[in-house]
């Protein structure tokens, strides 16, 4: 029921009856007129005093007798958000705050940490207490003590970044920290718990170590905002994506920089998703940075920007070595490589006699059609080449079956092809989907095969696709720095239709990402992300962060390092190999600002801390198993019924006695 | 005899306010008191009523044209007028107090009209005399004013002042004795009627120089028994009716340091009168009038 019932409210009202009985008692029951007050005394303030508290006394009581009559018809329902569980005396409390982006918006955080002062005051004196915040990592904040002072002085540093937080993350941090924790462990999560924050797996929200899961919610309410989903390259400019959360009609203004010149800006009136277009923008040569700002009134204003990396590189030229130059090798690799849509590189084929093996140097990957036809020195130099960083796609045609070993790799042959001898095609019979150049191809099971090379496999090569006889139909060799990528079959459409498979195209694509490395060097992370500098081409160098500063010192710039990237913006990477601009952002699911449904937190809790039936889910602030209070109000009811009857014949008695 | 004694016990209740306070006309009231009070006075040579001549005095203006001796007159050419034994004062001034403080008590009657019986009859039995009645009422202001006469005319215009007295406002004695200064020179006696709620030395203050005037002065201090012994079973907010001012009491108070009090005052008025040659008599308004008139005589008496 109700406190707004109007019911109840009639009920509430009747309270004014022993208002108006006990005014109209002091007012009209003892006043009289005398001759003259000058031999009169006011009565003794005590005697006088004392009777006023006696009636306010009964009047109080009667007011209270009517209050809880209404009350226990309207069956309250207790559910007190800031009421902490009764935790056991001994053990350790941790006090994690969630510091990821979503947190930043106004009030939330300062209400986040008021919280955690209420915990960490309301923890028992004899536990021990820690300090935690999480965003992508857990970090621990204070150190673990019975000082309460210490973690309180911890609080204060504690501020809300540009980071996503996932919960299944964090609960699996606190497990690892647990470990060596003093049980029963009880963890105070204090978050605005993202629906988005969410694993996929339930189970992976349940830590074995922690005994009681306490969560706090907040920034509840109805948030609205807007945020920057994508920033799409297209062939006449910039699609901008921008989504509004929530329900409300409020204009905003997507600004466009390049280089950090304003370049325009797009108006955008209602929520949900608007793509604003931009024309095309006069970019310069390499890297360019292109800035997304929405000038919004939005809850949330650290996904208000977008930072993208617009590249404007010509495309590379990649030696093709054949024996000839207008055979149709070069027409289907050609296409292929056409068909990218970063058009990042060019055929330039190389007549294997007039090929010179010096200049392979300059090159990040070469093409040989056929491995059969390389010379001794060719080999060597190919060899030397791929030992030193470089990389080679070779196809084992015609000529190599004449061969008892392949050139470069050294696989031995063997005499005969199953597919030539049965007279009939092969197909596909087993992929590594999970290596980089064939996740993200389709219809190789299409391919057909009527003649393969009998390759036998190393024990250093990784066969990557075999086929249904399960003999190798492409091989993976690391030599040295570099790699060999070997596929056991020709360029040519002679004994495998591979070259006129749609399959061909997305493999040569992603062949070319790979084997260059440009898969490696990613220009767009989300904040939080880890850059390893060895995929940038080198292994060691400089990272300026987007406030200017050097994130390596001196000495680190020499070995191989991980950097995170925690900062939305440009980093600037400078390696021995060349200077590469990469763009950081906020996580997008930090913008979607819905908190989980009460039903998740419930289960959440109890399968943290086996408790499903009150106490422990008090805290929430949404709802907590509540407690009716009918039967306890009906026995203070009762109290206050004996106690009022008692005051009130108490204070007849010397009426009528006199 | 046993006519004679039902003719003074009827005259007798006549002397009690209760009854009076049925009779609506003062004039009626004054003639039944003194009546009823002369039937059971005892016929005394110290309070005789005598006509037997006494002496010639010279005419003054106010004195009633009846005694002027015009044999003398004729003779001599000289007005006199005949005084007779127990005439000797030549007038009686009532000072009637008519603040609000008055209007309390009852019933039968209030402190006021007890106050207004006792100022009818001592004006209709001076006027038996014959004295010269004047009258004064009072409160904070001097409301009504009547100058002392002995014509027989004038006993109506003084009943009627007194009569017409209603309880209002707060009471100062200042002004009615200065003003009763101004208008009277003649010695006489002066009686005042009023509950007396008062500062003492104030009321000395105006009292003072009446009696250094050589008037007699009589202070009649009318209170109903509510006043004297008042009776409350519980706390009570009790106001004031001329100040308006509200004081909660105990009945414990009123009970036993009330009384104290007020005995207390009326003994400190009394004494204060007694140092100024003043006299004071306390009358309860449930008290039958006889006794105001028999201090009348009494002073009437002592001043001859």
């Amino acid at each position: 029921m109700s406190f707004l019932a109007p019911m109840f409210l009639l009920g509430i009202a009747v309270i004014a009856f022993p208002f108006w009985l006990h005014r109209l008692q002091t007012q009209s029951s003892d006043r009289k007129p005398f001759s003259s007050a000058m031999l009169l005394e006011t009565t003794e303030q005590q005697i006088h005093v004392r009777k006023k508290l006696k009636y306010l006394l009964l009047l109080a009581l009667r007011v209270a007798l009517l209050l809880l009559l209404a009350l226990v018809f309207a069956k309250p329902l207790w559910t007190d958000p800031d009421t902490l569980p009764v935790p056991t005396p001994e053990g350790t409390h941790l006090i994690m705050i969630d510091t990821s982006a979503s947190m930043s918006r106004s009030g939330v955080f300062d209400q986040a940490v008021a919280q955690a002062r209420r915990a960490i005051e309301a923890a028992p004196g004899g536990a021990l207490l820690q300090l935690l915040s999480a965003d992508s990592g857990l970090h621990i904040e204070s150190e673990l003590t019975a000082d309460r002072s210490t973690a309180n002085a911890s609080l204060a540093a504690i501020r809300p970044g540009a980071l996503r937080l996932d919960y299944g993350d964090a609960v699996a941090a606190v497990n690892r920290l647990t470990e060596s924790l003093p049980p029963p462990v009880t963890l105070h999560f204090i978050s605005d718990f993202q629906d988005s924050g969410m694993p996929v797996r339930f189970a992976d929200l349940v830590s074995s170590a922690v005994a009681t899961l306490v969560p706090y919610v907040v920034g509840s309410g109805e948030p609205f905002n807007w945020t920057i989903e994508t920033v799409r390259e297209t062939a006449g400019g910039v699609d901008v994506s921008v989504f509004g959360f929530g329900q409300f009609e409020r204009a905003a203004t997507v600004e466009l920089s390049l280089n950090g010149e304003a370049v325009g800006e797009h108006g955008i009136i209602s929520g949900g998703q608007t793509i604003a277009q931009f024309d095309v923008l006069q970019t310069q040569e390499g890297d360019n940075r292109l800035e997304v700002r929405l000038d919004a009134d939005d809850d949330l204003h650290v996904d208000n920007q977008r930072f993208y990396v617009l590249e404007n590189v010509p495309p590379a030229p990649i030696p093709l070595i054949t024996l000839n130059r207008d055979g149709l090798p070069v027409t289907y690799l050609s296409a292929a490589l056409q068909s990218d849509r970063n058009n990042a590189y060019r055929v330039e084929p190389m007549v294997i006699g007039e090929f010179d093996s010096r200049t392979l140097s300059r090159y990040p990957w070469v093409v040989v059609d056929d491995i059969g036809t390389v010379s001794v020195e060719l080999e060597t130099a190919l060899a030397d080449y791929i030992r030193n960083g470089g990389n080679l796609l070779a196809f084992a045609g015609m000529r190599t079956a004449t061969s008892t070993r392949i050139p470069v790799s050294g696989n031995s042959i063997r005499p005969a092809s199953v597919g030539a001898v049965a007279n009939r095609f092969l197909s596909i019979g087993q992929i590594d989907t999970g290596h980089p150049v064939l996740s993200a191809t389709e219809g190789w099971y299409s391919v057909n095969v009527s003649q393969s090379i009998p390759i036998d496999a190393h024990n250093d090569d990784q066969i990557l696709i075999r086929l249904e006889n399960d003999e190798p139909f492409l091989i993976e060799r690391k030599l040295g720095l570099g790699r060999l990528l070997l596929v056991a079959g020709g360029l040519d459409n002679q004994w495998n239709d591979l070259p006129i498979r749609p399959v061909f195209v997305g493999f040569i694509i992603e062949a070319a990402r790979y084997l260059s490395g440009a898969d490696r060097l990613s220009k767009a992370f989300t904040a939080g992300a880890t850059l390893p500098l060895s995929m940038t081409g080198g292994t060691s160098g400089q990272v300026i962060d987007p406030d200017g500063n050097n994130v390596l010192s001196l000495a680190d710039t020499t070995r191989a390092q991980q950097i995170k990237l925690n900062k939305p913006g440009f980093y600037e990477v400078y390696t021995a190999q060349g200077n590469y601009v990469v763009a950081v952002n906020t996580d997008s699911r930090e913008s979607q600002l819905q908190a989980v449904s009460e039903e998740t937190l419930h289960r959440w809790v109890a399968a943290m801390g086996g408790q499903t039936d009150g106490a422990a889910l008090s805290p929430f602030e949404i709802e907590a198993e509540p407690i009716e209070l009918w039967h306890v109000l009906l026995f203070i009811l009762a109290l206050v019924l004996v106690a009022e009857s008692l005051l009130g014949n108490a204070y007849l008695t010397p009426r009528t006695t006199n | 005899m046993s006519g004679l004694q039902a003719s003074q016990s009827t005259a007798r209740e006549l002397l009690n306010p209760e009854v009076l306070s049925h009779l609506k006309n003062l004039d009626l009231v004054a003639r039944s008191v003194v009546e009823g009070f002369l039937i059971g006075l005892h016929r005394s040579p110290r309070f005789g009523f005598s006509q037997e001549f006494a002496e010639y005095r010279s005419y003054a203006e106010g004195d009633d044209p009846r005694f002027i001796d015009w044999n003398v007159y004729a003779r001599s050419d000289r007005m006199v007028v005949k005084r007779f034994l127990g005439d000797t004062n030549s007038h009686l001034m009532l000072l009637l107090d008519a603040s609000a403080s008055m209007g309390f008590g009852g019933p039968p009657v209030s402190k006021l009209r007890y106050g207004q019986f006792l100022a009818a009859s001592l004006a209709f039995l001076a006027s038996r005399q014959p004295d010269a009645v004047g009258c004064m009422v009072f409160d904070e202001e001097v409301r009504d004013y009547r100058a002392p006469s002995s014509r027989s005319g004038k006993l109506q215009s003084i009943l009627h002042c007194i009569d017409s007295a209603e309880a209002r406002t707060g009471t100062k004695f200042d002004k009615p004795f200065d003003k009763f200064r101004e208008q009277v020179t003649r010695r006489g006696l002066v009686a005042v009627i009023s509950d007396f709620y008062c500062d003492i030395d104030k009321l000395l203050d105006g009292v003072r120089p009446l009696a250094w005037q050589g008037q007699d002065v009589v202070l009649f201090q009318v209170l109903d028994t509510q006043e004297l012994n008042p009776d409350f079973k519980s706390n009570v907010l009790l106001e004031d009716l001329e100040t308006g001012e509200a004081v909660e009491v105990a009945p414990q108070f009123m009970r036993d340091a009330y009384p104290q009090r007020m005995r207390a005052h009326i003994d400190s008025l009394s004494k204060a009168a007694a140092g100024i040659g003043a006299d004071h008599v306390l009358v309860k308004t449930s008290d039958s009038l006889d006794q105001a008139l028999r201090n009348y005589l009494l002073f009437r008496q002592r001043r001859s």
